[in-house]
């Protein structure tokens, strides 16, 4: 009866997708049976062409990884060719580079409650909360300069200061925000009707996050404990930690749970920062050539680890930048968890971990007739070897 | 009643063309309201008009697979439906142009006939979204009609009449809504669910199903289909104001009253989460039949009692 | 578990005026720090060309008519800017500086969106072709 099965095609074009991805849904009535999806769809060429640029131009390429999270790939680039060069950011350099990153976090998850709530046809969540996050847009313009892609980075330190003028404006910011966050905590935690959608569904177990990798707010829904920023502290988080947030039920209402009340520890870091903002330079200076090596950096988007491996070569551009973001390791969960589930759940699951396609496209594999699809990890590695010989 | 009137009160007043432009401005008071309440600006007054005219002007696609002769056929159905249904109906607080002895059951199924169309020009393509759409669109039909009609059965056994115009006058001396709340309420929801605004628009909700059956309509059929949900939304605003709010006498209660219930709709429509198909035939038949069969029943025993 | 928790914005939202702004009719006071469009100052430039070289898009020509007398022509692509500010940051004479007050930037032609700043006549002389467009820059 295969012939019979009614697949539901959702992208690369549709509305639930704010981006192109590509995922078939087998439905039986509204009951999903099984999904696969198909990524690549905005394949940029980004690691190759950081390769081809020196490692000042590389840092504004990379940040164009993605648009919502875009000082997050600047800081891991940042942090990883600084230790390449041996060089630190000063002190106050990396307290702004945490401030930036903190407020694009704010930034990103309001982002999400709204983009989460609409997908659950809550449009009036969907608009306020993006009508907040105006506020903390207007608060990075005004720091960086930028809406979007801030820039506020250079290699070495930042580019913009964060002075007493700044400072205020942020703290009138952050507690318009914080007063609206508990609002909104509430609504995502005891709206009857918006928890008809979000409450038991998509449940992920600890032991499935675990095994499927998943990293994030989406794994700390899970009571999965995992946070780069705790785990491998990196600009002023050892000082200055965050708490952990964490929920244990690992369904939808967790993942809103989760990702709201990260919003209070974000609040809560840039105030304990701005007041304790030391002084000092912006910047360091850095070698524009960088000896051979290679290293790892690690930083938490704010979708969940964010992983680059920069390679010098003693040139004054990489040899190779690898990234993986976070979308990746989240995607397979959408899968497994829309299984069983109704086919109006699955925008709302498919939302709950966040996704950014565009983040996520690395490598695309053309489906050719007769090619296999599934490879063994002999095979994977005899591919990577004979590809690089 | 001579032909000219008849044909005056068929295409122009009070049916026809004047209930179309009436349908649209509730429809733009609609979205404006709903912009408001989250704090957006919302469409300018001549916003439906011009998405209208532009449909009419588009070309229409046939898509490949569809029974030409329906998928043309079904939207000038859907709206003679609801445009024969507000003839019926006391719009802007006038007599009804034509009046019958039961034309209350009459009325309801005309305005079901716009459903109807919409579902089964989702089934006619072949678009996977569309059908999925259709089937959501005829559930959601079988589970809203029921309660909907005991909801105005109601007040037609108050009144002891199935004319409309009788209950309506009936209904002009007191407000059944504090006799019979119950019923007001399962009418006012039962016209959303209708309607398909939020939370009932599972069947064309976007992120799912881009926009249910009607997807593949473009052009003229997508207009006349929203404006035969325009008139539906003026007549079905008539009926429970009549019914239920001391009676639509003059223009003014008429539009008082129907706009009153509007920004009843439009709040309820910001305020609530879209339901899951499954969850609004649960919705239905668990409370909304039940209750009103309740109140139905206590109707039917009071009136035995008091005769 | 309560229903309606958000009726309190909504009917803040009906009284009070909408949070849309009206763009084109009302402006926003861009912040101070807002970067608009790159200005260039000639007066300590040394002509070194590295905020051409660190320009992730090559939105930066600095043409070298005579480095002796300082005649330097600077071309820049408003269309290609992605206001990093990174010449900013790289030119160690802080002659460069993005303006807060100049972001409407579109333009229905292509050419208004390359800019020349510099003297008169060597913009006149690079225009007539004097390096022709797009050379190799100065280093």
């Amino acid at each position: 009866m295969a012939s019979e099965k009614f697949v539901i095609p959702i992208g690369p074009q549709h509305p639930a997708l704010k981006e192109p991805g590509h995922f078939e849904f087998n439905v039986d009535g509204e009951i999903v049976t099984d999904a696969s999806v198909r990524l690549g769809y905005v394949h940029r060429g980004i690691e190759k062409g950081a390769e081809t640029r020196n490692f000042v131009q590389a840092e504004y390429l990379v940040e164009r990884i993605c648009g919502i999270c875009s000082h997050v790939h600047a800081t891991a680039f940042c942090l990883g060719v600084e230790r390449l060069a041996g060089v630190e950011a000063p002190p106050r350099a990396q307290a702004i580079r945490q401030i930036v990153a903190e407020l694009e976090r704010i930034h990103s998850h309001l982002l999400w409650v709204g983009v989460a709530a609409h997908e659950a046809g809550f449009d009036t969540l969907f608009m306020y909360t993006w009508r907040d996050r105006e506020t903390v847009m207007n608060l990075l313009e005004g720091i960086t300069g930028n809406r979007v892609n801030y820039s506020a980075n250079v290699l070495g330190g930042v580019k913009c200061d964060i002075g007493p003028e700044q400072a205020e404006a942020i703290q009138i910011g952050l507690n318009f925000l914080e007063e609206r966050t508990r609002h909104y905590l509430e609504v995502v935690s005891s709206d009857a009707m918006f928890l008809r959608r979000t409450r038991g569904i998509g449940v992920m177990t600890r032991e499935d996050a675990e095994r499927m990798g998943v990293v994030g707010p989406t794994a700390r829904a899970s009571g999965v404990p995992r946070d780069v920023r705790i785990d491998a502290p990196y600009l002023l988080y050892a000082e200055h930690p965050v708490e952990l947030v964490i929920e244990e039920a690992g369904d939808l209402e967790a993942r809103f749970k989760v990702r709201v009340r990260e919003l209070f520890e974000s609040y809560r870091v840039i105030r304990e920062l701005l007041t304790a903002l030391p002084e000092g330079e912006l910047t360091a200076r850095i070698p524009r050539r960088i000896k051979p090596a290679e290293t790892i950096s690690r930083v938490e988007a704010p979708r969940g680890e964010l992983f680059y491996f920069i390679k010098s070569n003693g040139t004054d551009s990489a040899e190779r930048v690898k990234v993986r973001t976070p979308t990746l390791p989240n995607m397979a969960s959408v899968l497994a968890l829309s299984v069983g589930h109704q086919l109006a759940d699955v925008p709302m699951i498919l939302a709950g971990i966040d996704p950014c396609f565009s983040c996520n496209d690395r490598m695309a594999v053309v489906k050719r007739n007769g090619d296999e699809q599934v490879w063994t990890w002999e095979q994977l590695r005899q591919y990577g070897i004979e590809y690089y010989r | 009643m001579s032909t000219l009137t008849a044909l005056m009160a068929l295409l122009f007043f009070p049916g026809g063309l004047i209930i179309l432009l009436v349908g649209l401005a509730y429809e733009w008071a609609d979205r404006k309201l709903v912009a408001r309440f989250q704090n957006r600006i919302g469409p300018r007054w001549f916003q439906p008009l011009a998405d209208i005219v532009k449909l009419l002007a588009k070309e229409e696609v046939v898509p490949q697979g569809v029974h030409p002769g329906l998928f043309v056929t079904l939207p000038v159905i859907a709206l003679s439906g609801a445009l024969t249904a507000a003839l019926y109906v006391p719009v802007f607080g006038l007599a009804p142009s034509y009046s019958f002895s039961g034309d209350l059951i009459v009325t309801v199924y005309l305005l079901s006939l716009l459903t109807l169309c919409t579902g089964l020009a989702g089934a006619n393509t072949l678009n996977r979204f569309s059908l999925i759409g259709a089937t959501r669109t005829l559930t959601q039909l079988f589970s809203y009609e029921a309660p909907f009609l005991l909801a105005l059965l109601g007040p037609a056994l108050a009144a002891g009449s199935w004319r409309i115009s009788a209950i309506a006058d009936y209904g002009a001396d007191r407000w059944l809504i504090l006799a019979q709340p119950v019923g007001f309420v399962v009418a006012l929801i039962g016209l959303m669910g209708k309607l398909e605004l939020p939370p009932f628009d599972a069947p064309e909700a976007e992120t799912e199903i881009v926009a249910g059956a009607l997807t593949e309509y473009s052009g003229r059929g997508l207009a006349l289909f929203r404006l035969g949900k325009g008139v539906e939304l003026v007549v079905g605003l008539t009926l429970v104001a009549a019914f239920y709010l001391g009676g639509v006498a003059n223009p003014i209660a008429f539009f008082a009253k129907t706009l009153a219930l509007l920004g009843v709709l439009a709040g309820l429509q910001s305020l609530l989460a879209r339901l899951r198909i499954d969850q609004t035939v649960g919705l239905w038949w668990r409370y909304g039949t039940i209750l009103a069969l309740v109140q139905f029943l206590i109707l039917i025993v009071w009136k035995g009692l008091a005769a | 578990m309560k229903v309606m928790t958000m009726w309190r914005d909504a009917l803040d939202g009906l009284v009070k005026s909408p949070a849309t702004q009206r763009y084109p009719f009302v402006r926003a006071v861009a912040p101070d720090r807002l970067r608009g469009q790159l200005h260039w100052n000639p007066e300590s430039c040394t002509g070194c060309g590295l905020c051409a070289k660190d320009c992730p898009a090559e939105a930066i020509e600095v043409i070298v008519l005579d480095k002796k007398a300082k005649r330097f022509v600077f071309r820049y692509h408003v269309d290609r800017c992605t206001f990093c500010a990174q010449c900013v940051a790289s030119c160690r004479q802080g002659c460069l500086e993005m303006a807060s007050d100049a972001w409407e930037l579109a333009a229905t032609d292509k050419d208004d969106f390359l800019v020349h700043y510099g003297a008169e006549e060597d913009v006149e002389a690079v225009l007539a072709g004097a390096p022709a467009a797009d050379a190799p820059v100065a280093e």
